[in-house]
């Protein structure tokens, strides 16, 4: 992730109240040019006037940040030993303090006048304010400290800008936008989710000589809240940001700068462009109810799903399909319609337009075929869902593609659903199925094979394949810390609790049995006469 | 060798650490080995020993992930045998490649072991590894962990320093969240900084134990683990003073007296040695403490030296158990349900039928002749649902889990920004010069009311453009 503050990227402005702006900063334009290149976190003031050169940006030091809080602390120190000393002074309190508007004698006309005339980026009018504040000498140290912190955080001109990342993303549409949106995921189910989901980088195996029987780090994903889950899988993944370059960026002198900037906008060699959706592994594979996918957010981070730049890493390693291409191939109107393959002399008899739709249509079936082949070959090494849909049915597809011991870890605002997934896992549910399954075996003449469909009509999904299913729920309590006040938030966001369901995909021995063939059979009915089903209920339950 | 944390592959591997799972939290870490010497004396080689029965490694290895192995009857009374079976571990992982033949060479022992049970192999994740590894120190759980990562911005690619390694669970964790490709020359030549976790512990017997775990696990050159005082000696890597800056951009104490180690973790260093931390990006610092004043001193120290944006939380999670609860007079013998009515109307019937049959009682007791028991439907009330299989009867509940961990500890997260000197402003600003935009002369005094005006105006940019995004949406699925 970029530590400095980069031109043509999102980043977050923070106000002295906490509210927060997300802004594009655009290079050469007069507040943008202040901040580029500086690093994140700064916080800076609004000077006055501006200095010789233009800028009218201060940074303010942590110290002059934390003064409030400092000189508290000091005064805590303070008092402990006065205390010790003579117990002389009393205490004082909010008692007599009457709390209206006739206690601030400025009105607000007076203040909007000082506003406009004021130097010290409204240091001077929180000094005012305080100086003709009626009962500023009857207030306790602890409410003065925070009077003048409110006053302070209400008039002073600073700002801080902050990288726009997933963390930020999730708590700024929770507390600023429509919650409903992102499904009201929070920063720890964000982590608890991906954690659970084991998602991680899966290493350069073109460089570490690992075994390649299968590529690793291929994932399942299932969003509906715009776009912010794969975010954060690509996040941890190390594919949601652009390579890093702000390192050299900040050696290189303007005029070099300008010139990569030239190269990359106009003359990108074609035969070198990166196919979309072409990364073998650590790669994410979403599954989209519409035609399309919503993945609106990832603008936020450089990419447009609709406009993909083809430098960024999503746009080999992000790959989408619909359900019905998953599930069907054969129905889907992309897929189900191959463009003719035509040689070069028919291509050169085309006109010049006829080729692009031709190559167009040639390349986005290649790409979605690729894909479905892919997705339906499985191996896949977990599967992360944030979704309307019902989770059974995403489960009866995908499980199967995934790999033995992937992870699947599904969240939802509503318990709900997630217990109703719970029950199809539920012990007394795969005692049944194994016995049901053991039953079909045992009947089934020699020679064929087992028909599971009656099965599977009884069960929706294959409980003998989903250990342990497991349901958390998490939930982050924030503190205040200062000296002598510490005490957590007195209010907070209510809203969806979260949940989110965990379980390890495994392979039940019997398949492996089945497959080997009739000659097994007979010994297949010895061997279940020792109750390995009725071990499975004692063991799991 | 890659290690089963990150890149377990597709099948177990012999020397690959493995979970054997038994069941919901009982799984058993062990190192696959065809022949070990400290299980030495079984005919098998080695053997896990479990309470669902005794598993061969030569009956795991070369299992695909996730299987369901069955365990063999091993004779675990007279050992110290010639171990005859090396023969058939052998022949195991030659025939691996065809399932059939490896069904048969195992099957000899497989009537009397099903007997015993079975278990799921599966490779290690950080979380099941924290669920069954050795304790030696508090633990960091799974809830707590996957928070601090990821407020940490522990990602791919990051160096991440732990102090207090403990057990290790946070570790793995760590090492996992950074990995992005294993150290090795080709990846150093290419330009690209590999994901690290430096820790460091203070008691050298666990600091030993941890070492040996990362490379029983494989994950030498990703974890350097450092036996290391650090309220006094810091965290460069080797020598204290002169050592190499591991360069960290995420820190992580678990330590009793975190502010005893903060006066190290500073971009210049008051005794001129090199700073730890990464000199090019933000550092994002947590601590993990379980009492309040180890907090505030945490606090107050961290605002005096700078850090910036102090939060201080607490994690709380559960665990959900869902169950299916059965109430009724219908539910005698069955094993879990309540006997008693589940509705008004069921009471009343009930009430209605005992009178009877105690009416018919007394009748019988005045007139001296015997009753005949009471029929089946009598007691039903009404006759049972048949078509209803047994596991879906009963009304879906959720509660939270019997054991909770009610409190961890406190986590206090702060960020210290890259330094910013003069000289860098000047820099920054000959790059980006203010004037090259004199035609916005406007913006130059930018009052508070503008920006509110323009924030405004962005804000309805956003809510256009969201407006108009939805309304492509809609069209879009119209169309399909």
């Amino acid at each position: 992730m970029h530590s400095s503050i980069r031109p043509n990227q999102f980043a977050v402005i923070q106000l002295p109240s906490d509210q927060t702006r997300i802004v594009k900063l655009v290079p050469n334009t007069f507040a943008a040019n202040q901040v580029i290149g500086r690093p994140f976190f700064l916080t800076f003031e609004i000077l006055d006037a501006p200095q010789s050169d233009g800028y009218q940006l201060r940074v303010v030091p942590a110290e002059e940040l934390h003064a409030e809080h400092l000189i508290e602390e000091a005064e805590a120190d303070g008092e402990g030993e006065e205390g010790d000393s003579g117990a002389g002074t009393p205490m004082r309190t909010n008692r007599t303090i009457v709390d209206d508007a006739s206690t601030q004698k400025l009105t607000t006309q007076e203040i909007e006048e000082l506003k406009k005339e004021a130097s010290g980026a409204g240091k001077d009018i929180v000094a005012k304010i305080l100086e003709s504040h009626a009962n500023l000498d009857k207030k306790t140290a602890f409410s003065l400290a925070k009077y003048t912190l409110r006053k302070r955080k209400k008039y002073i001109r600073r700002f801080t800008v902050l990288p726009l990342d997933v963390s930020f993303l999730a708590n700024y549409f929770l507390d600023q936008r429509d919650a409903q949106r992102t499904m009201e995921l929070r920063d720890e189910h964000v982590g608890l989710l991906g954690c659970l989901g084991n998602v991680h980088h899966g290493g350069e195996s073109t460089l570490d000589a690992i075994p390649t029987i299968k590529p690793n780090g291929r994932y399942f994903v299932v969003d509906e809240t715009g776009g912010l889950v794969v975010a954060a899988m690509a996040e941890r993944m190390g594919i949601l940001y652009p390579e890093n370059e702000d390192e050299e960026l900040e050696s290189t002198d303007g005029a070099q700068e300008e010139n990569t900037e030239k190269k990359s906008t106009t003359s990108t060699p074609r035969r070198k462009r990166p196919r979309p959706m072409s990364a073998s592994g650590n790669t994410i594979t979403v599954i989209h109810a519409y035609s399309q996918p919503n993945l609106s957010l990832l603008k936020y981070f450089g990419y447009d799903i609709n406009t993909p730049d083809e430098s960024h890493p999503l746009h080999t390693h992000l790959k989408t399909m619909s359900w019905l291409q998953l599930v069907d191939p054969s129905a889907d109107p992309i897929l189900s319609n191959e463009p003719p393959a035509l040689s070069a002399e028919e291509l050169a008899e085309l006109k010049a337009s006829k080729r692009t739709a031709y190559y167009f249509k040639r390349n986005r079936w290649e790409k979605f075929r690729a894909v479905t082949d892919e997705a339906r070959a499985g191996g896949f090494d977990g599967l992360i869902a944030a979704t309307l849909l019902e989770p059974a049915g995403i489960l009866k597809h995908a499980v199967p593609l995934l790999s033995g011991s992937a992870a699947v870890a599904i969240y939802s605002p509503t318990i709900e659903p997630l217990t109703e997934l719970m029950d199809l896992y539920s012990t007394a549910r795969r005692t049944a199925f194994i016995n049901r399954k053991r039953d079909l075996e045992v009947q089934k003449a020699p020679g064929e094979t087992v028909n599971l469909a009656p099965l599977f009509e009884e069960f929706p999904l294959d409980p003998t394949r989903l250990l342990p299913p497991t349901l958390h729920t998490t939930r982050v309590r924030v503190w205040q810390v200062l000296p002598g006040r510490t005490h957590p938030l007195m209010t907070g966001r209510g809203g969806a609790e979260g949940y989110l369901f965990h379980g390890v995909h495994v392979i039940p021995a019997e398949a492996s049995i089945q497959a080997a063939g009739t000659f097994r059979k007979k010994r297949k009915v010895e061997t279940t006469s020792t109750p390995v089903s009725d071990r499975d209920v004692e063991m799991t339950s | 060798m890659p290690s089963p944390f990150l890149t377990p592959g597709s099948i177990a591997q012999a020397n690959d650490v493995a979970l054997l799972h038994l069941r919901r939290d009982q799984t058993i870490p062990t190192i696959l080995r065809a022949t070990d010497s400290e299980h030495d004396g079984y005919k098998e080689g080695k053997v896990s020993n479990t309470r669902f029965g005794s598993f061969p490694h030569s009956t795991l290895i070369n299992q695909p992930w996730g299987s369901q192995i069955v365990a063999s009857k091993v004779d675990t009374g007279s050992r110290g045998r010639k171990p005859s079976n090396k023969r058939k571990a052998e022949e195991l992982e030659a025939s691996a490649t065809t399932t059939g033949a490896e069904d048969d060479s195992s099957s000899v022992k497989k009537p009397e072991a099903a007997a015993s049970g079975f278990l799921h192999l599966t490779y290690p994740t950080p979380e099941s590894w924290t669920l069954s590894l050795p304790h030696r120190t508090q633990v960091v759980y799974t809830p707590d962990y996957s928070y601090i990562l990821h407020r940490l911005r522990a990602r791919a690619g990051a160096t991440v320093i732990e102090a207090g390694a403990g057990s290790g669970s946070f570790t793995h964790a760590a090492v996992r969240a950074v990995f992005n490709g294993y150290p090795n020359e080709e990846s150093a030549t290419k330009k690209r900084r590999l994901g690290k976790v430096c820790s460091f512990e203070f008691h050298e017997q666990r600091a030993g134990r941890v070492k040996e775990e990362i490379s029983e696990h494989e994950l030498d050159g990703l974890v350097e683990v450092t036996h290391r005082d650090v309220y006094e000696d810091g965290f460069l890597l080797g020598d204290p003073k002169t050592g190499r800056s591991p360069k960290a951009s995420a820190i992580f104490l678990d330590l009793p007296a975190p502010w005893l180690a903060l006066k190290h973790l500073v971009r210049k260093p008051a005794s001129g040695i090199e700073s730890p931390l990464d000199p090019s990006s933000t550092a994002y610092l947590c601590t993990f403490s379980p009492c309040l004043e180890q907090v505030e001193r945490t606090v107050r120290l961290m605002r005096e030296l700078g850090w910036l944006d102090i939060t201080m939380v607490e994690v709380n999670h559960n665990r959900i158990e869902v169950k299916r609860e059965r109430i009724g007079l219908d539910c005698e013998g069955v094993r879990g349900a309540t006997v008693f009515p589940k509705s008004v109307d069921e009471a009343l019937s009930k009430l209605l039928t005992d009178d009877e049959r105690a009416k018919r009682l007394r009748q019988a007791h005045l007139e001296g002749t015997r009753v005949n028991p009471p029929s089946q439907e009598d007691i039903a009330g009404e006759p049972k649902d048949q078509s209803t299989p047994t596991y879906n009867l009963g009304r879906l509940v959720h509660r939270t889990e019997s054991e909770i961990k009610t409190h961890t500890s406190y986590l206090v997260f702060a960020i210290l920004p890259r330094d910013w000197s003069e000289e860098d402003e000047q820099k920054c600003r000959q790059k980006w010069p203010s004037d090259k935009v004199e035609e916005e002369p406007k913006k130059a005094t930018k009052s508070r009311k503008q920006q509110k005006k323009e924030f405004k105006e962005l804000r309805l940019q956003e809510q256009k453009e969201e407006q108009e995004e939805k309304e492509e949406q809609a069209t879009e699925n119209s169309e399909a």
